[in-house]
């Protein structure tokens, strides 16, 4: 499986600043909550620096340096030691969960962005039925753990699912889980069958 | 200019507000930074607009800066890369303030952060591993943010073959971790 190439892929478009808003806040999220990830994100910014310092092609300007004297954009520093979901969202407990089927809620942050970002609650030992994936999904547990065909994972862990993955996420029987989740639009199809083809692809988005 | 220099004018930016040094530092490093922005695809006057931005975060909050979490090099490529990433979002509706999260990253981010000089460790020992076409792969690909199909023109070697030495690094520098 490609997942290591995909999630380091993930980490250095991070770094290099080539992210969309809803990838760029779930790789904040999971450079916080992992350190191997975050290690990598400082050796691949570091790599970047140094092409900074050594860039050749320069061309000329008219900057003065006396005109970055006079800054105004010193803001204070906002809250410390809140990690960048509750930044951004709020506590998880004060989440206004939409429940999609028992043991099962979601919430929207509603982020103008073509991949479609959101947090994810499941009661102990809530499952979700088996299905397959049409653009990439990535999950991070940000709290508890869940179990499928391919393992355990919690808290800092992420999964990153294709179209060929089909799988039933499970999650722990004793603590549930909350994951950050990211699904990059579906395909959509065109030709004869089109119509019928999306339409069995919103159907199909009830059971993801 | 080498590293020790740079944060040599760096401390007496930070500590004694010295303004010669800024001046130094300025003729050293906006030129570099105007040229990362022309390469990532913005004109003229945005990208010296942006220079002059990154050159006031740097004297503004210079108490930010702490050689022993990020080098002067990658202090300095964060903040352009920010201001980069704000710059094309800016017409889009920002309903999350997504740049105070980068910023409470670099601060904030203690309990994960290895130190400077394991991490420069890292990036010999990668330096080392990666051959000359590897690395400029790796700097068209993340600094300068060409396309695969740019690269593969550019080279002069097929798409396939960018992809599948892209691949290649990327685990290959999940190996030397």
């Amino acid at each position: 499986m490609n997942g290591t190439v995909t999630r380091n892929q993930l980490i250095f478009d991070y770094a290099a600043g080539k992210l969309g808003p809803s990838k760029s806040i779930f790789t904040s999220a999971y450079l916080y909550l992992n350190s191997k990830a975050s290690e990598l994100n400082q050796t691949f910014e570091s790599m970047l620096g140094d092409d900074l310092i050594n860039n050749e092609n320069v061309p000329t300007s008219n900057l003065k340096f006396t005109d970055c004297l006079k800054s105004n954009d010193y803001k204070e520093k906002a809250s410390k030691n809140v990690d960048p979901i509750t930044k951004l969202l709020g506590p998880l407990s004060d989440i206004k969960w939409k429940q999609i089927y028992k043991g099962f809620s979601e919430f929207n942050p509603k982020i103008n962005d073509e991949d479609e970002l959101k947090l994810i609650k499941m009661e102990p030992g809530a499952s979700i039925p088996i299905h397959s994936h049409g653009g990439k999904e990535y999950i991070l547990v940000l709290d508890g753990s869940f179990c499928d065909e391919y393992g355990k994972y919690s808290k800092g862990d992420i999964q990153i699912n294709d179209q060929q993955i089909k799988h039933t996420p499970i999650a722990c029987q004793d603590e549930g889980c909350v994951c950050l989740s990211i699904t990059e639009k579906d395909a959509i199809f065109f030709g004869r069958f089109g119509s019928f083809l999306n339409l069995f692809t919103f159907i199909k988005s009830f059971f993801k | 200019m080498d590293y020790s220099e740079l944060s040599k004018l760096m401390v007496k930016i930070r500590d004694n507000r010295d303004q010669i040094a800024f001046s130094q530092l300025f003729d050293f490093l906006a030129p570099k930074i105007n040229g990362y922005y022309l390469q990532n695809g913005l004109i003229k006057d945005n990208a010296e607009e942006l220079t002059q931005e990154v050159m006031s975060t740097i004297w503004s909050k210079s108490e930010l800066y702490d050689a022993t979490k990020a080098s002067i090099s990658t202090w300095v490529f964060t903040i352009a890369r920010n201001k980069k990433v704000d710059f094309f979002r800016k017409n889009a509706t920002k309903s999350l303030n997504e740049e105070d999260v980068r910023e409470f990253l670099y601060e904030e981010n203690n309990k994960n952060s290895v130190n400077e000089s394991e991490i420069k460790d890292q990036v010999n020992r990668i330096n080392k591993e990666l051959n000359k076409e590897q690395r400029k792969i790796i700097k068209m690909n993340f600094f300068e943010n060409k396309s695969h199909k740019k690269i593969a023109e550019e080279l002069e070697i097929p798409l396939g073959t960018v992809k599948s030495r892209i691949r290649h690094i990327l685990t290959k520098m999940q190996r030397l971790l």
